[in-house]
């Protein structure tokens, strides 16, 4: 198979869509009335990030980065959870990785095709490439820092479950 | 009437399961599947009436898991709740034996629209 040079990411996608699709995503699957404002605010000193990586004529990641505790909140609110209900660290990250999954199918829609999805993954976000191949929405949800970033693959980043280690 | 949610995200199952409450389908049994391959089995000792399924999963995705029980005879109804609804998706779901796709982010009114027909 030979790899085609895909057009980087700021040739196929702009911030405004991806606002548009978090604009839709937000009240349907964190709650009603909530909202990723595309407003930046300070970034956390420590954050956790869940992406889910894209496959095809465009290779890359959607990633959703935010504070420990943001992702907690973000949790409690897709689960609607009360207290004294709390939820556990497996809940936080698979709330978290659903998020991104969800970003990342409905970006992938608006991307060039055929392409697959990744499955969620959690963990310190895959670094970036090339500065054109990254598109970022720096924002917040209920006034803390929350970023959406659809970055181009570099060669640390592989889509999942195609490596076989050694 | 039985239906057999499945996702390999427990957050998203409860989400599933929630809306299908809001969407007024709130006197049915629920069954929870991890995996598609999960689902293959639970078709045959739960016997649902409906299959809910996520479409990229670990072990077996849901296409693949459809595909596995139409081969195997099985003729239960299922549908995909998945993050991608592209068209490509949709036909291939439909091809395959899918009664409907519904793209996430839904809520309850999606539901009612793919469901209506299919749960009595």
């Amino acid at each position: 198979m030979t790899l085609q040079e895909a057009p980087p990411i700021t040739a196929l996608l702009d911030p405004a869509t991806v606002q548009s699709i978090a604009d839709e995503i937000w009240p349907t699957l964190v709650g009603d009335g909530e909202a990723f404002v595309p407003v930046p605010v300070a970034p956390p000193a420590e954050v956790v990030s869940a992406w889910v990586t894209i496959s095809g004529p465009w290779n890359g990641a959607v990633v959703l980065t935010c504070a420990p505790a943001t992702a907690e909140a973000l949790a409690e609110s897709v689960l609607m959870t009360r207290p004294p209900t709390v939820v556990d660290d497996e809940d936080v990250a698979d709330a978290l990785g659903e998020l991104a999954n969800v970003l990342g199918g409905n970006i992938k829609s608006v991307l060039p095709g055929p392409s697959s999805l990744g499955l969620p993954q959690i963990g310190s976000a895959p670094t970036t490439g090339r500065l054109d191949d990254v598109c970022r929405v720096n924002g917040q949800w209920r006034g803390q820092s929350l970023t959406i970033t659809v970055q181009g693959a570099t060669e640390a980043l592989h889509p999942s479950g195609t490596e076989v280690p050694q | 009437m039985k239906i057999l949610v499945t996702d390999d995200s427990r957050v998203m199952r409860q989400i599933v399961i929630r809306t299908l409450r809001q969407a007024g389908y709130d006197d049915h049994d629920i069954v929870e599947a991890v995996d598609g391959r999960d689902a293959f089995e639970k078709v045959g000792s739960e016997k649902p009436d409906l299959v809910l399924s996520d479409w990229n999963m670990p072990e077996m995705t849901g296409i693949e898991c459809l595909e596995a029980l139409r081969a195997s005879g099985s003729q239960v109804a299922f549908g995909f709740v998945t993050s991608e609804g592209s068209p490509e998706m949709r036909e291939k779901a439909a091809n395959a034996g899918a009664l409907f796709l519904i793209a996430k982010p839904f809520n309850e009114d999606t539901f009612k629209d793919a469901l209506d027909g299919v749960i009595a």
